[in-house]
C-alpha cells in the first residue's frame, strides 16, 4: 500500500514538475549505522542497518508558491519487512500572504518542541519524538512565520494530531490545534513553547501537550534545554507525563582545527507520574565528526558515535546499553 | 581496522582548511575586487598581517559568519530576516556597514548592435517571453541569457529589480561568478548577462537601461535605478584587526581603491 500511494505521488509530481513552470531540486540523505545492544552487560543485538534514507524533492512554481514531497525509506533487520518506504512530506508552501510568513498545507512538520528542527545531534530522536508523545510529521495546515528584525519565529496549525503514521480508524474526527513561539530576545539566547490541544482521540478523551524550550550559545558551547508535559484524558481522570532533556555540545573546530562536536544528552520521561516505576532516565556521550561540510555549513559526510545507557525506575528491568556509530551522508542538487 | 581508522584521520586531517589568516573574508564575488585590492595594500602597509578573500556569493559568505568560518561576511544584498534569526539563535549578532555602491550594468557582446534597453524587455528576455535579438530591434539570432546562480547576491538583487520577483528562465546559464558571467558575455555574441560595475571591460558592452547609461554620475544620482549598496558584515560592532581593516576602507585610500576597482565610494 505505501508503494502505491509512494508511486502515485511521485508520478504525480512528475508530471507537475513537467507541466508547471519554475524550478526543482532534489536532495538525498542516508544513515548507515552500526548497532550493538546491551541489557545487563550481555549482548543482545549486533547489527548494521541503512536506518534511514530520505529523497527529498522541492519544487519552486513562483517565488509566492513552492512544495516538498519527502520519501523516507528505510533498510533493517530492525522490522520483520526488512526494508520499506513511507511518505514523510508532502506540502505546499504560499509565501506573500503576510510578511515573512507562510501558509502551509498538506503533509508537514508538527512544529511543537524541537521536533521540527531537530538535525540529530544525537543519533536518537529528541524526547518527544522518541517517547512517542508527539509525531514528527501531520497531516494539516499552519501559519508559519519569522519575527521582524530576526527576534524569533511563530506557527499556529490545525492538524489531525495523530501524527503520520496513523489513519482510517486511529485518526478521530476531531482536528488538534498547536501553536508554538520562539524568540530571541539576545543574540545566543532561544527561549519557546508550544502547546497541543485536542479534544479527544481515538486512543484518549482529551490530550494537551506542552514544551518549553531554551537553547543558549556561549562561543563553541552550545547548551539545549526542554520540558515536555502531556496530559490525556479527562478533567478529573487525567494522566499526566512530564519529562526532560538537556544536551551541551562543544564544538572542537575554533579550538583544535578538527571539525568535531561533542556532544552529552540527559533525558528523563515519566509516562504517568502517579504511577512508580516507570519513568526511564538515558544518559547519551558521543560525538560529531564532520569529515564534509555541505555547502552552507549543512551536513555532507558526518560520522556519528554514541554511547546510550538507559536506566529504569523499576528495579526488576536492568540498564541497557547501546553504541551507535553512523555515517549519515546528505547533499541536494542546484536547482533543474 | 587501526591501519583504517588511522588512514581515515590522516585524510581528514590533510583535507581540513588550515588557512593559518589572521582575518578571513568569504562572500560576494561583486564585493571581492574591492576587498581584495584593498587587503593586499592593508598587508603591503603591515606586514604581520595574513588576509584571505573567499568568494562564493553574499548567501556562502553569510552562512560562514553564522557558521564561525569567517571573521567578515561580504554581502552584494542586505542579510534576510531568516539569515538575521539564525545568526542570532547562533550567537552572532549581524553588524552592517556599508563600504561602496554599485549598478548592476546590462552587458552585451561588443558586436551587438543594441545600444539601449527597457527594464520591462529585460524582464521578457530574462522570463522567456523574448527569444530572438530581432524582437528588441537587434539583427536577428538568438538571445543567449546569462545570469548568476541562486547563492549570488547580484542575483537576487536583479531578480527583485528587474524580475519582480519572477523566475528565470529555465534555459538561462547561471553562473557562479560575475567573472564568469563577464567572460561568458565576451566570448558569445549572441549573450546578455547583468555584472557589477567593477567587472565591466572593453571586452563587453554596457546598455543603456531605460535610457540612462549606467556610471559613477548616474548611478549616485539615483537616475540609474538598477543600484545597491554593498556590505561588509561582522559579528558585533567590528573589533580588533577587522575594525582596523573596514577604517582602513572607509578611510581615503580604501575609498580611493573602491574607487579604481570600478565603484563608488561612500565617503
Amino acid at each position: 500500500m505505501a508503494r502505491i500511494v509512494v508511486i502515485a505521488v511521485v508520478s504525480t509530481r512528475l508530471l507537475l514538475a513537467g507541466l508547471a513552470p519554475g524550478e526543482s531540486n532534489i536532495g538525498a540523505y542516508t544513515w548507515f549505522r552500526y548497532t550493538a545492544e546491551m541489557e545487563t552487560d550481555e549482548l543482545r543485538e549486533s547489527r548494521f542497518g541503512l536506518e534511514r534514507g530520505y529523497l527529498r524533492w522541492n519544487h519552486r512554481f513562483t517565488d509566492r508558491i513552492d512544495s516538498r514531497v519527502n520519501v523516507d525509506i528505510y533498510s533493517t533487520d530492525k522490522y520483520p519487512a526488512g526494508a520499506g518506504l513511507k511518505l514523510k512530506y508532502g506540502y505546499l508552501n504560499f509565501k506573500g500572504l503576510i510578511r515573512d510568513a507562510k501558509l502551509t498545507i498538506g503533509l508537514q512538520k508538527s512544529y511543537f518542541g524541537l521536533i521540527y528542527d531537530w538535525k540529530y545531534p544525537t543519533i536518537q530522536k529528541c524526547l518527544e519524538d522518541k517517547e512517542k508523545v508527539i509525531a514528527s510529521a501531520d497531516y494539516g495546515i499552519s501559519l508559519n512565520g519569522n519575527i521582524p528584525k530576526g527576534y524569533g519565529e511563530y506557527a499556529i496549525q490545525v492538524v489531525n494530531g495523530e501524527g503520520y503514521k496513523k489513519y482510517k480508524s486511529l485518526v478521530n474526527l476531531a482536528p488538534a490545534l498547536l501553536v508554538n513561539l520562539r524568540v530571541i530576545p539576545i543574540p545566543g539566547i532561544t527561549i519557546g513553547g508550544s502547546a497541543l490541544f485536542e479534544r479527544s482521540g481515538p486512543e484518549y478523551d482529551r490530550r494537551l501537550l506542552h514544551a518549553g524550550i531554551a537553547r543558549v550559545v556561549i562561543g563553541p558551547l552550545t547548551i539545549w534545554a526542554e520540558y515536555l508535559g502531556a496530559e490525556l484524558g479527562p478533567e478529573g481522570n487525567t494522566t499526566r507525563g512530564s519529562g526532560f532533556m538537556v544536551m551541551p555540545a562543544l564544538r572542537l573546530r575554533e579550538l583544535t582545527g578538527i571539525d568535531i562536536d561533542l556532544i552529552a544528552r540527559l533525558d528523563r520521561w515519566d509516562e504517568d507520574v502517579e504511577e512508580i516505576g516507570d519513568a526511564s532516565i538515558r544518559a547519551t556521550g558521543g560525538f560529531n565528526w564532520h569529515l564534509l561540510r555541505g555547502k552552507k555549513g549543512k551536513i555532507g559526510v558526518v560520522l556519528q558515535v554514541n554511547w546510550v545507557r538507559t536506566i529504569y525506575e523499576d528495579p526488576d528491568q536492568g540498564p541497557e546499553d547501546a553504541v551507535m556509530a553512523q555515517l549519515r551522508w546528505e547533499f541536494v542538487t542546484k536547482p533543474l | 581496522m587501526k591501519g583504517i581508522l588511522g588512514l581515515t584521520i590522516i585524510l581528514t586531517l590533510a583535507w581540513l582548511p588550515t588557512t593559518g589568516a589572521d582575518l578571513t573574508l568569504t562572500g560576494s564575488t561583486t564585493v571581492f575586487p574591492i576587498i581584495q585590492a584593498a587587503a593586499e595594500e592593508f598587508m603591503a602597509k603591515h606586514p604581520e598581517v595574513d588576509i584571505t578573500v573567499r568568494g562564493g556569493g553574499s548567501g556562502v559568505g553569510i552562512a560562514a559568519l553564522i557558521d564561525g568560518i569567517c571573521d567578515i561576511a561580504m554581502a552584494s544584498r542586505p542579510m534576510k530576516t531568516k539569515e538575521i534569526k539564525r545568526a542570532r539563535a547562533d550567537g552572532i549578532n549581524p553588524c552592517e556597514t556599508v563600504i561602496a555602491r554599485d549598478g548592476l550594468v546590462i552587458v552585451v557582446h561588443p558586436a551587438n548592435p543594441i545600444t539601449s534597453i527597457s527594464t520591462e524587455t529585460l524582464r521578457e528576455i530574462y522570463t522567456g517571453k523574448i527569444n530572438s535579438w530581432k524582437d528588441v530591434g537587434g539583427e536577428g539570432g538568438t538571445i543567449v541569457v546569462i545570469s548568476r546562480d541562486v547563492a549570488s547576491g547580484t542575483f537576487e538583487v536583479f531578480k527583485k529589480m528587474v524580475l519582480k520577483g519572477k523566475r528565470v528562465r529555465a534555459d538561462a546559464l547561471m553562473l557562479a561568478s560575475n567573472k564568469a558571467v563577464a567572460q561568458t558575455v565576451a566570448q558569445t555574441p549572441g549573450a546578455i548577462g547583468y555584472i557589477g560595475l567593477g567587472y565591466l571591460s572593453p571586452h563587453l558592452k554596457a546598455l543603456k537601461v531605460d535610457g540612462v547609461m549606467p556610471d559613477a554620475e548616474t548611478i549616485s544620482s539615483g537616475k540609474y535605478r538598477l543600484a545597491r549598496p554593498l556590505f561588509l558584515y561582522t559579528n558585533g560592532k567590528p573589533r580588533g584587526l577587522a575594525k582596523r581593516f573596514i577604517d582602513f576602507i572607509l578611510s581615503p585610500s580604501g575609498q580611493k581603491i573602491v574607487k579604481e576597482t570600478g565603484y563608488l565610494p561612500v565617503r
